[in-house]
């Protein structure tokens, strides 16, 4: 189904032609290779000069010779596209609340791909506000690398504005050398020996989310009962002293110091912990754990074209197996697992970055509509202490 | 008002002219749109429009006043706090400390350099719930057997109290630091204990920079949300994080800016106060 | 009795000092820890390779020297405009003297957030001459700190003795003398202290430079963005550095001033 351009998207990319056309030495920098990658796609599809890129911090693959991203060094040597790229994404809220200003007036925020989380609301949000540039399935054959179970999110079912980046998995982490172990959101809640010495998550996608499924209820289609009974448990949790505060990742401190027995915490985070502290555990809940993505999306006033290009090429097998090793998050990009294990055999088995499939299948999304409720933001906000 | 100049016509506005006008634009023209967008109403789906909404300001203090109470008095804590910590410090730098005056104040200010959250890390190394600090507290029986100090309300006034002090300590030493030491030995001269002459001499004339000093730490304090939120539970937030997660998660820009206005409202009405009892010359000359 | 007394003052402030720089001394230390992994939380060994390899995080240095030029000419500019303001406030009586005075308290009891959004909104408005990045950041530094530097300076006005002005103009100095070699002086510390607060402000300022910095990146902003998978223990390096610069400067300001003095250095 090629992707027919509209009159005003048309002329918008007309317009952003012409302005990279008149900065001097465009033609020089771009190295000749502005038509290599066209698919022979209408209007003027050409390779910008620079891809603005705006990414989490340590979210990317670092070669130690160099010390800069290595991925993006190749990708700059095999397109001519130089890669600006900036880790200036910490706080999807925050982020959020950065760019919209300019976002609401129409004027575009200087970057050509970002990327946001689905446990928030804010993914779902630049969608629905026409903030995202739809992206140019037609330079991106190896679209048909994603993982089935990436194919048809809820806040974006046919992909036409997100790809995923990686994928982490939310559950329980603990110290071994503390307590026991803690394998459940029951446990976490309510084991005494706990009490004051745990922290949940900040964002309710995830926290509400493990407690829905400890509760039974599926946390991809959350009701108001199951809401409820979810945030009326951690209230009553960290009423009582049990949890001792809701952080963002500034668990990963306590955890190591010993002032936190266990915590809702993220997989990754604990697979980056672990070299200084190897005790540490990490486990998805008994009832089941969430599992977000990090997506990338290309923002209103974006190059389309190049962002989409980058896109393709970070769902090469090859490319993805070099991110993975690097990133160790879930990768989206079936055969992978095969390219790096040929070099890596060990990190290619590791659970916390190719899941198998009886692992996957205990973990669960968090339903997107649930995430854009005003009305549970604001029960939320209010158990945070707002 | 004393003595005033002989071309006060034109030269008070021509002194005033860069930083007000630098404020009036960068600072007045903002807050022009804040105010325009604490009276619209709608929600970030469909969008807000203006419609005097007053009903923001309602809510804001219907709702919020238990904040706006917590936050006023953490800020008030860590300023005395502040005053009683920083007020021997800045005696001791200004009557003590001769040619190496300059390096001292530069110390004070030097936690600065690492960044806030940096400092705040090396605070939780220190006070964590396994380290030496806590350890011999619970020894000696301050603190309960599974006692805390992190994630308290202590906590949260200490880390106020520790970065607002340089905000304290600078002004305070301005003024010390301009009194004439001739009149402390005159004093002493006339039979005042050094008690007195300092009770009677000293810190009257100091005066001005402890209105400056509370003034400093006290206003910007209540507006924080950083420390409540690292060093806090949801039990110690302050006004500011309710602001934060109004702009941040609830996307109810409308609602930040009344929640903001009332408390600049609230503080300024202490302010004024304030000026009343220890009398306006000493906050305005 | 005295002695007692003497001493007691010295020994609280050594206590205080070490009170204000205890965090210091733990950036210190953890710069020279050997962490096996990415965070920099619990002490694992001595090493020297954080310092030997000091420039091996892309991106710290310049967000350094990015946030120490905006701090010093944020600082320079908002002291020179706080003291013009505050010497107006003092010394003059004005149409509109009471409306300046709560003015100036007003942007230190504005919440970051909202500051740092609305501003925003200004210079969005303003894009098509500003760009976001350094300008922008340094335009609100400046903003925020002049209020510090009023009531700093006003502090030592308010009981600033005008016999001495008088004197000297009797004396037959102008005005602009008499401000350059009495005035001036005399306020001096308090300009210093204008100075050193705007410069602490400027150079740790997260909320408000996070929404006006386009994709520039200030020290704060890359240490809040580093922290999300820990903070590089070259962040201490570059902290300890400069401390010790900054000590190290006012230290030959000493020896310069002792020198002067006609003290055998």
């Amino acid at each position: 189904m090629k992707h027919r351009l509209t009159r005003q998207e048309l002329l918008q990319r007309a317009a952003f032609g012409a302005a990279l056309a008149s900065i001097p030495g465009f033609a020089a920098a771009c190295g000749g290779t502005s038509s290599s990658g066209s698919s022979g796609a209408s209007g003027s599809q050409q390779l910008a000069d620079t891809l603005r890129f705006s990414n989490w911090p340590l979210y990317i693959d670092i070669d130690p010779k160099t010390k800069q991203p290595g991925t993006l060094a190749a990708f700059t040597k095999k397109t001519g596209v130089k890669v600006k790229y900036t880790e200036d994404i910490n706080s999807n809220s925050e982020f959020f609340g950065k760019i919209q200003g300019q976002l609401s007036r129409g004027q575009s925020i200087n970057r050509d791909l970002i990327v946001l989380t689905d446990n928030e609301q804010y993914l779902g949000l630049m969608l629905d506000k026409g903030w995202a540039e739809k992206i140019d399935k037609d330079v991106i054959p190896n679209i048909t690398n994603l993982v089935d179970v990436q194919k048809h999110p809820g806040f974006d079912p046919n992909r036409e504005y997100t790809l995923p980046w990686q994928s982490g998995m939310t559950g329980i982490a603990y110290n071994p050398k503390l307590t026991k172990p803690i394998l459940s959101i029951d446990q976490l809640f309510e084991d005494k020996s706990l009490k004051g010495q745990i922290t949940a998550l900040n964002g309710f996608g995830d926290t509400l989310g493990l407690v829905m499924l400890a509760n039974g209820d599926d946390p991809s289609k959350v009701t108001d009962a199951s809401f409820k009974s979810a945030i009326d448990r951690v209230k009553a949790a960290s009423d009582s002293g049990q949890i001792r505060q809701f952080t963002g990742n500034e668990y990963t401190g306590p955890l190591s110091k010993g002032d936190l027995k266990a915590c809702i915490a993220w997989s990754g985070d604990i697979f980056q912990l672990l070299p200084d502290n190897p005790d540490l555990k990490w486990n998805i809940p008994a009832a089941g754990g969430i599992i977000w993505t990090d997506n990338m999306l290309i923002p209103k006033g974006g190059d389309a074209y190049t962002a989409s290009v980058y896109m393709n090429y970070v769902y090469t097998p090859a490319v993805a197996a070099k991110m993975a090793a690097g990133i160790q998050y879930v990768t989206p990009v079936k055969g992978a697992q095969q390219v790096l294990s040929k070099t890596d055999p060990a990190m290619a088995s590791s659970q916390l970055i190719f899941p198998t499939e009886q692992t996957l299948s205990r973990v669960h999304l968090i339903d997107p509509d649930a995430l854009k409720n005003q009305s549970y933001n604001e029960q939320w906000q209010a158990v945070l202490g707002a | 008002m004393g003595f005033l100049h002989r071309h006060r016509g034109l030269t008070p506005y021509l002194l005033l002219a860069p930083g007000i006008v630098w404020l009036g634009v960068f600072f007045l023209v903002p807050l022009g749109f804040l105010a325009h967008q604490s009276l619209e109403s709608g929600n970030f789906a469909v969008g807000y429009a203006f419609s005097w909404a007053w009903g923001n300001y309602w809510d804001a203090l219907h709702q919020y006043h238990a904040w706006l109470f917590r936050s006023l008095l953490y800020a008030g804590l860590a300023t005395l706090l502040a005053l009683v910590i920083s007020y021997p410090l800045a005696y001791w730098i200004a009557f003590r400390g001769g040619r190496w005056k300059n390096l001292l104040l530069v110390m004070i200010i030097a936690p600065f350099f690492v960044t806030y959250l940096i400092r705040t890390l090396a605070w939780q190394t220190i006070l964590a719930d396994q380290g030496p600090v806590v350890r011999v507290l619970r020894d000696i029986g301050i603190l309960g057997a599974n006692g805390r100090l992190l994630a308290t309300s202590t906590a949260v006034v200490a880390g106020i109290t520790y970065n607002f002090l340089p905000f304290m300590a600078l002004p305070l030493y301005v003024s010390l630091e301009s009194i004439d030491k001739r009149l402390i030995e005159a004093a002493e001269d006339l039979y005042a204990s050094s008690t007195q002459a300092f009770l009677r001499v000293t810190l009257p004339l100091s005066l001005p920079g402890v209105v400056a000093g509370t003034l400093l730490t006290f206003i910007p304090a209540t507006g924080d949300f950083i420390n409540a939120q690292l060093l806090g539970t949801p039990h110690q937030a302050m006004i500011g994080n309710v602001i934060q997660s109004k702009f941040f998660n609830l996307l109810d820009y409308p609602g930040a800016a009344a929640l903001s206005f009332t408390l600049m409202a609230a503080v300024l009405i202490l302010i004024a106060v304030y000026a009343r009892v220890i009398g306006t010359e000493k906050l305005t000359g | 009795m005295k002695f007692i007394r003497r001493h007691l003052l010295t020994a609280y402030a050594i206590a205080a000092f070490a009170y204000l720089l205890v965090p210091i001394a733990i950036v210190i230390a953890f710069s020279f820890n050997d962490p096996a992994g990415r965070y920099n939380y619990t002490w694992q060994g001595f090493t020297l390779r954080q310092w030997q390899n000091w420039d091996g995080v892309p991106g710290l240095k310049d967000a350094m020297v990015l946030s120490l030029e905006i701090a010093l000419l944020a600082a320079i500019v908002a002291t020179a405009l706080g003291t013009l303001i505050a010497l107006a406030l003092v010394r003059y009586g004005f149409r509109g003297r009471g409306g300046t005075n709560v003015l100036i308290f007003v942007p230190m009891a504005t919440p970051e957030v909202v500051l740092g959004a609305s501003l925003l909104i200004l210079f969005l408005n303003l894009s098509s001459f500003l760009q976001l990045g350094f300008g922008t950041i340094l335009i609100a530094h400046i903003m925020f700190c002049i209020s510090y530097v009023v009531v700093t300076v006003k502090a030592r006005l308010i009981s600033f003795d005008r016999s001495l002005e008088e004197a000297a103009m009797d004396l037959g100095a102008n005005e602009l003398t008499t401000f350059r070699k009495v005035t001036l002086p005399l306020i001096a510390p308090a300009i210093l202290s204008g100075l050193l607060l705007s410069f602490a402000l400027s150079v740790d300022d997260f909320v408000v430079t996070y929404f006006n910095a386009g994709s520039t990146v200030t020290f704060p902003l890359f240490v809040w963005g580093a922290a999300q998978r820990g903070v590089p223990p070259q962040v201490n390096v570059f902290g300890t550095v400069i401390f010790v610069v900054a000590l190290g400067l006012m230290l030959i300001n000493v020896l310069v001033q002792r020198r002067r003095e006609g003290v055998p250095a």
